[in-house]
């Protein structure tokens, strides 16, 4: 639990004490504005700007995206890591799932999930071999560079670039999360 | 192809105007005697035309315009119908799909600019295309929670040529129309109507797009629960009837603010709960322990307030499916009535009529008395709008259209013109303040063209009067911009487009003037030169909760 306060309007901040009976509260609309979203859109013109036009428009904000074809032809995945901004968390869905262009959208927050990142970085040559003990694997090799690329969970791809950092990076590019449910849902 | 698309959706009316990326289209418009097409005088006037016209008849308004220039003139009107889920077709030519990119002669990107006003838009770069994306965007425009649908047709696709495909059926995965629908708390909104000590229950636009007004009558008589309308829920709930509280929001009449503000369960139906219903949101509705939404738009639940209870549905589906888990209600109920009645009493609507000035509302009641239920009121934006919101009696849903989400200055007399195009036997009045009547009178072109028997009510107060009735009570009276000096003589200005008009400046006049009107067939305009100062009351002060409205002072 986060100590935000509640949105304003929100029934928990009347003082009228409790309801009568006890209500069902919604299962969405949590404290938590960050929401990781897998999100099956059509390869329509414009359809990556409606999305973004939308997100903008709600006063969201994207931490994070990726983006690639799917397994049905014609159609594309993203993976979205959104900040609901001022509006309740479940926006961020119910608002995606307007669009027409928008075939399905999974909220995988707080899920049992695979969730990959890639980086690719280049280095100077001397310091390759401690960073393959980390688990990176080479690339190619220049004459005093090599490329290697490290994926793993977001967590494990910050520590690994703040390892490069230790080690004087050349150039590094850094890829959104790709997220999978851990069981077949 | 594009022609006989439309002629397979039904389309038998449209409102447009020509320019260099829409030709090919309107050279074959002679070919198709079926669809009559209005020439607009701006395109802007189009769109609030379809508007007019899809809100009185319900099915979607047609809008053809160039590229460029001529697309981005209906954005206001397309942003006007998307706030107010009316459904519309738009089709706009655009520049040979080779040349799109390049800045070609009047391109801009139309999908780019209109598509946080528009339910859904297609740029059509191939023929092939076209017969499935004008079937899918009349389903889309006109279904679940209507809106505006856009088609930007490259130029080159509107000459070829193609062997039209049989019909097919619509299979849009990404717009599922019962995917949502969620009714399973149907019995636990019933009860909670019921068992409530004070509820209310608010009803919104929803209620009239989805016919629910019936269910709607029968849930209240049977809950006895007083029923709020918002500005767009107008004719929902017959404002005469005892358990009506009238309007609800920041220009709401005070029994209901009070009601609303009282009451221990609100349910809202069809509505959007915006911050002009909610006024400062943290107190709307302090006292409810219980919120029911019902919306067919289930991101509407808990977009601005979190509801107990949630149905998302159709209002009609929603309220049907309540209507037998109410048995026996809450025994308090005839209290709560009571005193209902009784901030009736204390809080009436009420005005001044004693400072020798022609006031607004003797306009409207004389226009009342003559129209009652049989006449449509097209309302402008500002005082004139909420004059005619709440001066008179609607009784049932198609009586009374305005633009209430945008609020856009200048929607009456197209949307009133395109009103009389689709109900041409029934009494079309346009009330109109005259800074918005300016932003689109050269529309009064059309009505002439087609002698449109539409009356046009000036409520001239020579001011931007609501902005200037929000300069003197919110902002410390500092009158800023809101003198509207050197406007046309709005007679001369009728006479020059070809109709006639006269001036009203005392209430006497208005009796004689309303019969010339009456006698009159085609458009008619009648310039009411009304108190300069005269105000919206109720009114809740900017950033106050709804338990602050201010009255009308105590006339004498
Ligand atoms: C296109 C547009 N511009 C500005 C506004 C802001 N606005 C709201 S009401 C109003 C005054 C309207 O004046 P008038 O048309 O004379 O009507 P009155 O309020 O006097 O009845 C203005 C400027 C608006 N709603 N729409």
């Amino acid at each position: 639990m986060s100590d935000r306060p509640l949105p304003p309007g929100s029934p928990r901040d009347h003082d009228a004490g409790a309801p009568k009976e006890p209500l069902p509260t919604s299962p969405r609309g949590g404290e938590d504005r960050l929401r990781v979203l897998s999100v099956l859109v059509e390869d329509n013109s414009g359809t990556l700007s409606k999305v973004s036009g939308l997100i903008r428009r709600r006063g969201f904000h994207v931490r994070a995206i990726s983006i690639g074809p799917s397994r049905e032809p014609g159609r594309f995945r993203m993976t979205l890591e959104v900040d609901a901004g001022h509006a309740e968390a479940d926006q961020v869905l119910k608002q995606l799932e307007r669009l027409v262009d928008v075939v399905e959208v999974e909220d995988l927050t707080d899920h049992d999930v695979h969730s990959r990142e890639l980086v690719v970085a280049r280095v100077a040559v001397s310091e390759v071999s401690a960073l393959v003990d980390k688990g990176a694997r080479v690339l190619d090799t220049g004459p005093t560079w090599t490329t290697i690329e490290f994926a793993g969970e977001g967590e494990e791809v910050g520590g690994f670039v703040d390892e490069l950092r230790r080690h004087g990076i050349l150039d590094v590019v850094r890829s959104g999360p790709v997220v999978m449910r851990r069981t077949a849902s | 192809m594009v022609l006989e698309a439309l002629e397979q959706e039904g389309v038998d009316l449209i409102f447009g105007y020509p320019g260099g990326a829409n030709l090919p289209i309107y050279q074959r418009l002679p070919d198709h005697p079926k669809l009559r097409h209005i020439l607009v005088r701006h395109e802007q006037g189009a769109a609030h035309m379809a508007d007019g016209y899809a809100r009185a008849c319900g099915r979607p308004g047609v809008v053809f315009a160039t590229s460029g220039p001529g697309a981005l003139n209906l954005v206001t009107g397309l942003c006007t119908a998307y706030m107010d889920s009316v459904p519309m077709i738009a089709i706009t030519g655009q520049v040979n799909s080779a040349q799109v990119g390049r800045d070609a002669f009047q391109e801009s990107d139309v999908i780019g600019a209109t598509s946080s006003v528009t339910k859904h838009s297609y740029l059509v770069t191939n023929i092939a295309q076209l017969p499935r994306v004008i079937h899918e965007a009349f389903h889309i425009a006109a279904t679940g929670r209507p809106g505006p649908v856009l088609i930007d047709i490259c130029k080159d696709v509107q000459m070829a040529e193609a062997e039209r495909p049989a019909r097919q059926r619509v299979d849009i995965p990404g717009y599922q129309l019962n995917g949502h629908v969620k009714l399973d708390q149907a019995g636990l909104a019933a009860t909670a109507l019921a068992k409530a000590e004070r509820p209310v229950i608010l009803a919104g636009h929803g209620v009239i797009l989805s016919h629910a007004e019936q269910a709607l009558l029968d849930l209240a008589e049977k809950a006895g629960t007083p029923v709020g309308t918002t500005l767009l829920g107008i004719g929902s709930f017959p404002v005469n009837h005892p358990l009506s509280l009238h309007m609800t929001g920041f220009m709401g009449t005070g029994w209901c603010l009070k009601a609303v503000q009282n009451a221990d369960v609100l349910m809202m139906v069809g509505m959007r709960v915006d911050d002009r219903v909610t006024a400062r949101l943290a107190d709307f509705a302090p006292k409810a322990t219980t919120f029911i939404h019902v919306d067919i738009d289930g991101s509407e639940m808990g977009k601005n307030v979190r509801p107990h209870i949630e149905l998302v549905a159709d209002a009609r589906q929603a309220l049907e499916a309540m209507l037998p888990g109410i048995d026996s209600v809450d025994e308090g109920r005839g209290r709560w009535l009571a005193q209902i009645d009784a901030w009736r009493e204390d809080h009436p609507l009420r005005y001044t009529h004693s400072n020798g000035h022609l006031q607004p509302q003797d306009v409207l009641i004389d226009m009342y008395k003559r129209c009652r239920s049989e006449a449509v009121v097209v309302a402008d934006v500002g005082q004139n709008q909420i004059w005619a919101a709440l001066w008179w009696n609607y009784d049932r849903p198609g009586l009374f259209i305005n633009s209430g989400g945008a609020g856009t200055m200048g929607f009456a007399l197209p949307a009133a013109i395109g009103a009389k195009f689709a109900l041409p036997d029934v009494p079309v009045w346009c009330v109109a303040g005259e800074g918005g009547f300016v932003m689109t009178a050269q529309e009064l072109s059309v009505a002439v063209e087609h002698q449109l028997d539409i009356k046009i009510v000036l409520l001239n107060n020579f001011s931007l009067g609501m902005v200037r009735q929000f300069q003197d009570d919110f902002y410390g009276g500092v009158r800023s911009q809101v003198d509207l000096t050197h406007m046309p003589d709005f007679v001369k200005l009728a006479d020059a487009y070809g109709l006639p008009g006269v001036r009203v400046e005392k209430l006497a006049d208005v009796g004689p003037a309303m019969d010339a009107a009456e006698r009159t067939r085609g458009p008619f305009l009648i310039d009411f030169r009304i108190d300069p100062e005269a105000n919206v009351y109720p009114i809740v002060p900017l950033g106050k909760s709804l338990n602050d409205f201010w009255e009308a002072p105590v006339g004498e």
